[in-house]
This record gives structure tokens, sequence and C-alpha cells, in this order.
């Protein structure tokens, strides 16, 4: 990748056991959005459910799906909460 | 205003504390506790994880959305993270207000809202197996 963004993804719940891993740091193509690396955390972890099953966080807040991510951001997929979404 | 995630057990009564003032007429506790059933099945106990660097903040955005609703409303929350016994207290929102019907409405919005939008997880231990439960459902872990 020409340019690329480094970011660090963590697993909580159900996708921590799915993706067998805590965190995983990753670099994505510039312009990537919060789906785009959904997709590749699928691609690296076949076990994770279906983007609709999950909502997506950046840096500690829930983002549209469409946001961008940037260097050094924090992202994390979060299954349906205890008393649901 | 006081908004914990805790791995120790949660007393109602400091939340209580926390919310009381001289011109709080009214405090309504909500106390979530450890039931020993679930979906039929007899239940032995539980595991809460929490996203606590997202949680805690969330906590205070409904805290604070809380005092935009009903603006002499102060609120604590507190969620237990880790294993929990039959009993035990999972979770706690105490909210005081000059009067009643706003306290509980207050409390009872607040709960509700913990319930959809804190990133803490339960994990059921139960006669069938281990599940997490993510609202309705319970998704078994292989």
């Amino acid at each position: 990748m020409a340019v690329a963004v480094g970011i660090r993804i963590r697993f909580f719940a159900r996708l921590r056991e799915q993706a067998a891993v805590e965190t995983e740091s990753i670099e994505v193509a510039k312009g990537s959005t919060l789906a785009d690396v959904y997709a590749i955390l699928r691609g690296n972890h076949p076990a994770l459910p279906g983007q609709v099953a999950v909502r997506a966080a950046l840096n500690q807040e829930f983002a549209d799906w469409n946001t961008t991510v940037a260097a050094g951001d924090e992202v994390v997929f979060i299954p349906p909460v205890s008393g649901g979404f | 205003m006081r908004y914990d995630i805790t791995t120790g057990p949660i007393d109602p009564r400091e939340l209580e504390a926390a919310v009381t003032h001289s011109g709080a007429g009214a405090i309504c506790t909500f106390s979530g506790i450890v039931r020993d059933n679930s979906r039929g099945q007899s239940v032995t106990h539980l595991d809460y994880e929490a996203y606590a660097e997202m949680a805690v903040p969330q906590m205070r955005k409904i805290g604070q959305e809380i005092k935009d609703r009903w603006p002499e409303a102060r609120v604590a929350m507190a969620h237990r993270t880790g294993h929990l016994e039959i009993g035990e207290v999972s979770v706690v929102v105490s909210v005081s207000c000059p009067h009643r019907a706003e306290a509980f409405a207050a409390c009872r919005w607040g709960i509700d809202e913990l319930k959809q939008s804190v990133p803490i997880w339960k994990k059921e231990h139960a006669a069938d197996g281990t599940h997490w439960i993510e609202g309705d459902e319970a998704k078994p872990v292989p």
C-alpha cells in the first residue's frame, strides 16, 4: 500500500473468542472506512459474525460504518450488549 | 455524579449517598441482581466483561442526558465485571430528584439506556452450557 494508516483493533466478549485475539494492529489504505476495516478482519478471522450483527466504535464512541479511520485510531466492533441494541 | 466499573461488590446504599442532598425528596435506585434461572435453565454464575474505556464515558453521557431531561436529577451508576454469584448485585442506577415521579422516570430511563448502549457483556453459565447473552439472544460458547 502506497499510503497506509495504522490502526489498533480491540475485541471483546463473543468477538474476542471468535477472533481468538484481544488486540490486533493492522495497516489499511488511506480513506478506509470502518466497514472496510471490518471486512478485512472477517477475512483474517472467518468466525466473526456479519456486519449487521455488530456496531462500530471509533476511539470509544459509537460511529457510522462509513466513517474514515485515521492513523492511531482505536477501533472496536461491539456485539449486542446484555440488554440488546 | 458517580460512574464506576468495578470488580468488587457494589453497595446500592453508597450510590444513594452520592446522590443525596437536602433538596432531594425522592431517591429511586434500581439494582440488577444475578438470578438463578434464565431461558428455563438453572444458572450457576455469570461473568461480565466491559470495554471500560468506553463504558464509563457512555455512562457519563447517559447521566448528562438524564440531567438534560430532568434538570434537578442527580445520578450515580455502577456496573460490576468479572465473576458474579447468584444473588449478587451486577448493576445499580440511583437517581435523586425533588419528587418521586421524576425520580422513578429518570431511573427507569437510565437503566434502559445503560442496557442498550454501555459496552458490557454477560456470559451466562447454565445447566445447558455457557452462552453470551446478547439482548434477547443467547449465543452458545462452543
